[in-house]
């Protein structure tokens, strides 16, 4: 099934895929509420400027479709990592503990430190996370290795005690003090300024890199573990390395932007159905697939309703739903 | 109905002498209440009703209050029956009140069936605006057997709140664009239906979140950016009142220019109590305060581009 899948689509898949991102970027920084003309735009974007419209669309607008790029690219690769790891199609970034260990950390400031938005949220969401995916790896781990059983079956068990941990927080917490943290939890790409994209990118292009580089691994694995091995790959180092990268990249990106749902799950299947399982192929595509679809439900987000603002994670579940639906049935459930 | 009515009338004249019990009174969900005397044991299940309980001065009657019942202090400590949207019915029922003091929106209607249910009379109110509100502490006064009190403290209530509204009213070219926020990390708003917006609207300012569907609605920077705020009024909880750096350095924002950011206390303008009448005196002074600066600014020019 890889060799075949792997042939599959020609080059012109990836063009689509880059124009897609693309659109959807330029599309999100166009709209907003208020209104800027075409021509101001481009004078803009080519020559910057100190006027109302060109810093709208030079310190909101395109950080905030960049972040929503990058975040979305993330999850979907780690989200491939993890279903290759894990060799199970419902595995997503947030499996093995990233999002109850984020959650404890923000939850931690917002009742200890400081209700506000603190600088302070997302180093401890980001340490949660880590801290969470290190010991349900850790956990999991025997002499012979560590099984994709052993690790779901770890994180389950640790996402279940940080759930009590933080049902705890919030029902014993002052009123006031949490809903802040959870807004923030719920996912948000509202504060995307041009430091955090900055400070977010090195973060996902090593990962992404780190993960690229071990596609072969990543097919292998696939195989299982036996396979994998008599083809002389080290394969616990290649697990080790894709579990810390993909939990790393999962975590730095819930610490700009808190738990987005659907993208990590979902988009690389949708990915999948473009270009095939070889994660050489698989790994970009689902980074430019989770981009453009994360940039589009951002901007339905920020725009479609007239309640104000609506949580991007549900509208990426809303939308995204019948979309790869449709993706997943037309191609015969093939993937 | 009619009937009803008029019995509440006829019961409220003769409770105004301290007497009137039995009475029957008719509480916002259309149920009738019937005491045969005045109740020795209340509960209040909503921080409004503890406030409006010791307002009416029969707070000695408060045998159990909700863990929000904050203010005035000594309500703090009083027994706890649980919360506004989680009461304990059985605590509730432990300490044998023989009237129950509720809302319609916040308390679970199955709740108070189920105290309803143990025989317990409950009074469920629901004031949506400041004239039911003190509508509110009028009719809590007839049931605690405090008519005349209640008919005073809200009239007086009455009387600051025309006050307030005359001192806000501008000559009708002046009016502030407010933003009422009630998170500033994300921004929320109070929209059209809450009490912000009508003590906004009351001050003689216009709420720009009025325009959203919601009640609550979350906007973004670029909302703000576009909707141009003259006077910020933050609902401030637990601490959580100021705005990000990255929100505040917006100069096209005028509150956010100017410094005319004003925190209020969060319980007081989301309360249906009767504190809210100095929210409204204080968002009032607030506006005032704007338009003065504001025709100042604007006097050497010819009335300015508003």
């Amino acid at each position: 099934m890889t060799r075949r899948a792997a042939g599959k689509g020609s080059g012109a898949v990836f063009p689509v895929l880059v124009a897609a991102l693309l659109g959807a970027v330029a599309l999100s920084t166009s709209t907003g509420p208020v209104a800027i003309p075409f021509r101001k735009m481009a004078e803009a974007l080519l020559h910057g400027g100190d006027d109302t419209p060109s810093r709208v669309l030079l310190s909101l607008r395109l950080p905030r479709a960049l972040l929503g790029a990058l975040v979305g690219g993330a999850l979907a690769s780690s989200g491939v990592a993890f279903q290759a790891l894990l060799r199970n199609p419902l595995a997503d970034p947030y499996i093995l503990g990233v999002s109850g260990g984020a959650a404890v950390g923000a939850l931690t400031v917002a009742l200890f430190l400081s209700a506000e938005a603190s600088p302070a949220l997302p180093l401890f969401a980001f340490l949660g996370a880590a801290m969470s995916a290190l010991s349900v790896f850790l956990l999991a781990r025997r002499k012979s290795g560590v099984s994709p059983e052993r690790l779901i079956l770890m994180g389950v068990v640790v996402g279940a005690f940080l759930n009590a941990v933080i049902m705890l927080m919030v029902t014993l917490s002052p009123p006031g003090k949490i809903p802040g943290a959870l807004y923030w939890l719920m996912g948000d790409l509202g504060l995307g300024t041009p430091r955090r994209v900055a400070v977010l990118f090195p973060y996902v292009a090593s990962g992404f890199a780190v993960l690229f580089l071990l596609s072969r691994g990543l097919d292998l694995l696939l195989l299982g573990d036996q396979a994998a091995f008599q083809t002389g790959l080290s394969v616990e180092r290649v697990k080790t390395a894709t579990y810390l990268t993909a939990s790393l990249l999962a975590g730095s990106v819930v610490a700009v932007s808190g738990l987005i749902g659907f993208v990590g799950l979902i988009v690389p299947h949708g990915a999948r159905v473009l270009v095939g399982s070889g994660h050489r192929r698989l790994l970009p595509a689902a980074f430019l697939l989770g981009g453009a679809f994360l940039v589009l439900s951002d901007t339905i987000a920020r725009t479609a309703s007239p309640a104000g603002e609506l949580p991007v994670g549900a509208v990426t579940a809303l939308a995204g739903a019948p979309f790869f639906l449709y993706l997943l049935r037309r191609n015969g459930g093939r993937s | 109905m009619m009937a009803a009515a008029l019995l509440l009338t006829a019961m409220a004249v003769s409770a105004s002498s301290g007497e009137g019990f039995p009475l029957a009174v008719r509480d916002d969900r259309g149920a009738t209440i019937r005491l045969a005397a005045p109740p020795r044991r209340v509960v209040s299940l909503a921080p409004s009703l503890t406030e409006i309980v010791f307002l009416l001065g029969r707070q000695e009657l408060l045998a159990g209050v909700t863990r929000y019942c904050n203010f005035p202090p000594p309500a703090a400590s009083l027994p706890k029956v649980g919360g506004v949207t989680d009461p304990d019915v059985e605590r509730v029922v432990a300490l044998a009140p023989d009237l129950v003091l509720c809302t319609t929106d916040g308390n679970p209607r199955e709740k108070v069936h189920a105290l309803e249910e143990m025989g317990i009379p409950c009074f469920a109110v629901a004031p949506q605006d400041l004239a039911a509100v003190f509508a509110t502490i009028e009719r809590v006064g007839i049931l605690l057997g405090a008519a005349d009190r209640g008919r005073a403290e809200a009239a007086a209530l009455r009387r600051r709140a025309d006050r307030a509204r005359a001192a806000g009213e501008g000559d009708g070219r002046d009016v502030p664009r407010v933003l009422f926020a009630v998170s500033t990390s994300p921004i929320i708003a109070a929209g059209a239906g809450t009490f912000m917006d009508e003590l906004v609207r009351l001050a003689g300012g216009w709420n720009v979140a009025a325009g959203y569907s919601g009640r609550y609605p979350r906007l973004s920077v670029e909302d703000l950016v576009s909707a141009r705020p003259d006077v910020v009024f933050v609902a401030g909880m637990a601490g959580a009142e100021r705005f990000p750096e990255e929100v505040k350095r917006w100069k096209e924002i005028p509150a956010f220019r100017d410094g005319s950011v004003h925190t209020l206390e969060g319980d007081v303008v989301t309360r249906p109590g009767p504190r809210l009448v100095g929210a409204l005196e204080q968002v009032s002074a607030a506006l005032a305060a704007w338009r003065a600066g504001h025709a100042k600014a604007v006097a050497p020019g010819a009335g300015g581009k508003r």
